[in-house]
């Protein structure tokens, strides 16, 4: 069977093993979920890149005590969001790349700059929020997981996540209200 | 707790939910650098002690499913998938391609090319003549090649090639405009 | 000046250049066809006359051999070679290293004005150019505009090589994920310590972005 087509738990054996190889479609399955996660929380490319590196090689180090390798995903997840949340502390987001300013609507020029301005606002708008309604926002409305799995994640309570995420909505309604209306 | 859910929020989540675009040497650079780390080891006694603490389901007598277990992790511990250790010629410290500072003249440069279905994998550049016999690539674990090179102090121009006949050029590093040949190549400056 | 003491002159200076030439005819004998060597040997003969580095040429050379390129091809790469390294010696300075003039060679190349790089001399009068001159000419191959690329490095000489290293890296990084290369740079200027672009800005933003 071609590696590609492996699923994760017959991968981790592989690679638990001694083929390594076999990491790197572990690699390639999940890095884009996870670069979405990391951009998202940590906005700053270079930031998302280093927390993404350091994910996938602690992992790989630790691959050993991932109990369940059916769950990998899961638990390599969970490595990632541990270290955006260090180097989001660390770096306090001193600086954010922001994508479109070189981008300066004129007008008659059509929409494409409309559709990269409101992302834009939102990286902007998601940039202001707490880190840890962030957080919450993210792994609720972006990632799509379930309370339980965010309280497995987060080491959170379900109530407390739930309350960071309505006041990431709240907050982002409020800063991107007046965003629409402009 | 009522579910937060309206359009504005699907619209934002939605616009979030678009991959931002990657880097494309990012999963090159992950295995460069998994291929520094030790394999893991297969078997082992830990493996097969927890082997064994695992309620079987076999529907066999108790005295007969005993034995079965104890047979299998012992052909386990015996067979299991040894990975062969590659020995990798690195010469630490060494940095990776793109501009970097010399240290008493030179600068130690580790390159690496990630591709697990090359034969051979050789460097060339203006610092060996372009000479495709001279630097061999050495294979690490993981299908990533390297090699290190001390370079002196300028802009050097090189380039892999591939099982003898492919040239490529260094995907993690700032490809090469200025070239006369048509041949895809990269850049790496030492600076003084 | 007659023309017996320029003969002389320019035998002395072959002279004087025979030792690592010697060296070089060799490697190129042993890659080159005979005609290709013979034309490429007039380059670099040029080459050591009016004082340019040959070792550049050679390698240029063996480059093309290595790739199978033509004769014509080859000698071609080298003269134009010759050409760059001649430019970027009257923009940076008859002083400069090889280094120097092979990444200046390379900056006007990737389409840098001269004046750009005699304003990047100024600016650094007295330290080694050869990251600048790198940074450059990055810069223009990740597709920020040459006049946009020298006016950024020219403001960011007074930073040290260490800072300019760091800084190509960002904005190489910034590139490959989507951002466009103008932007790039701009914003990771204002990273560089004690250095602003006078444009964007660090941190957070006190209004939210305009929506057209």
């Amino acid at each position: 069977m071609h590696i590609a087509d492996s699923d994760d738990a017959v991968l981790v054996r592989r690679v638990l093993a001694g083929d390594t190889r076999a990491y790197s479609a572990l690699v390639a399955r999940h890095r884009v979920r996870l670069t979405r996660y990391a951009v998202r929380m940590l906005g700053d490319p270079a930031d998302a890149e280093e927390a993404l590196q350091d994910a996938f090689v602690r992992a790989f180090r630790s691959l050993k005590r991932c109990e369940d390798p059916a769950r990998f995903s899961a638990w390599l997840f969970r490595i990632l969001v541990n270290r955006c949340r260090t180097i989001g502390g660390q770096r306090g987001r001193r600086e954010r790349l922001v994508m479109s300013t070189a981008i300066t609507p004129e007008p008659g020029v059509p929409h494409p700059e409309d559709r990269a301005a409101w992302r834009e606002a939102i990286e902007w708008a998601l940039a202001r929020l707490a880190p840890d309604y962030r957080e919450a926002f993210v792994l609720k409305h972006v990632e799509e997981l379930s309370y339980e799995e965010m309280a497995e994640l987060t080491g959170a309570g379900i109530s407390a996540l739930k309350m960071r995420v309505k006041r990431a909505c709240d907050q982002l309604r409020t800063l991107l209200s007046e965003v629409q209306r402009a | 707790m009522r579910e937060e859910r309206d359009e504005l929020i699907d619209r934002i989540a939605a616009e979030l939910r678009v991959v931002p675009p990657l880097d494309p040497a990012l999963d090159a650079r992950i295995m460069a650098e998994v291929a520094t780390l030790p394999a893991h080891e297969p078997g082992g006694v830990g493996a097969a002690v927890r082997w064994l603490a695992r309620p079987l389901t076999l529907r066999v007598s108790p005295i007969a499913g005993l034995a079965l277990a104890a047979g299998v992790a012992a052909l386990l511990l015996w067979t299991g998938v040894f990975s062969r250790r590659d020995t990798v010629a690195l010469e630490t410290p060494a940095a990776a391609p793109g501009i970097l500072l010399a240290h008493q003249g030179r600068s130690t440069v580790q390159f690496v090319l990630v591709s697990p279905d090359a034969k051979t994998v050789t460097l060339v550049g203006d610092f060996n003549d372009w000479d495709a016999a001279a630097t061999p690539l050495h294979r690490a674990q993981a299908g990533a090649w390297s090699v290190a090179v001390q370079l002196v102090p300028g802009r050097h121009r090189y380039a892999f090639i591939v099982d003898g006949v492919r040239w490529i050029a260094d995907p993690t590093a700032p490809p090469a405009p200025d070239d006369d040949f048509g041949s895809p190549g990269s850049v790496v400056t030492v600076g003084a | 000046m007659t023309a017996s003491k320029t003969l002389l002159i320019a035998a002395a200076l072959l002279a004087v250049t025979a030792v690592p030439s010697v060296a070089q005819d060799a490697r190129l004998a042993r890659r080159l066809d005979a005609a290709t060597y013979a034309q490429v040997q007039g380059e670099l003969d040029s080459a050591r006359l009016a004082g340019l580095p040959t070792e550049p040429l050679v390698e240029r050379a063996l480059e093309g051999a290595s790739k199978n390129a033509a004769g014509p091809r080859i000698v071609a790469a080298v003269h134009r070679l010759a050409g760059d390294l001649a430019s970027a010696r009257r923009a940076l300075g008859e002083t400069s290293t090889t280094a120097e003039l092979e990444g200046g060679a390379s900056a006007l190349r990737a389409g840098a004005d001269s004046a750009a790089l005699t304003e990047l001399r100024h600016s650094r009068p007295r330290r080694q150019l050869t990251v600048p001159l790198a940074v450059l000419a990055d810069l223009v191959a990740r597709g920020v505009p040459a006049d946009t690329a020298a006016r950024f490095v020219v403001s960011l000489a007074p930073a040290s090589d260490e800072q300019l290293v760091m800084f190509q890296r960002n904005v190489e990084r910034d590139i490959a994920l989507g951002a466009p290369p103008i932007a790039a740079a701009a914003v990771r200027m204002t990273g560089v310590t004690g250095l602003t672009s006078g444009d964007a800005a660090p941190g957070p933003q006190a209004s939210p972005p305009r929506k057209p």
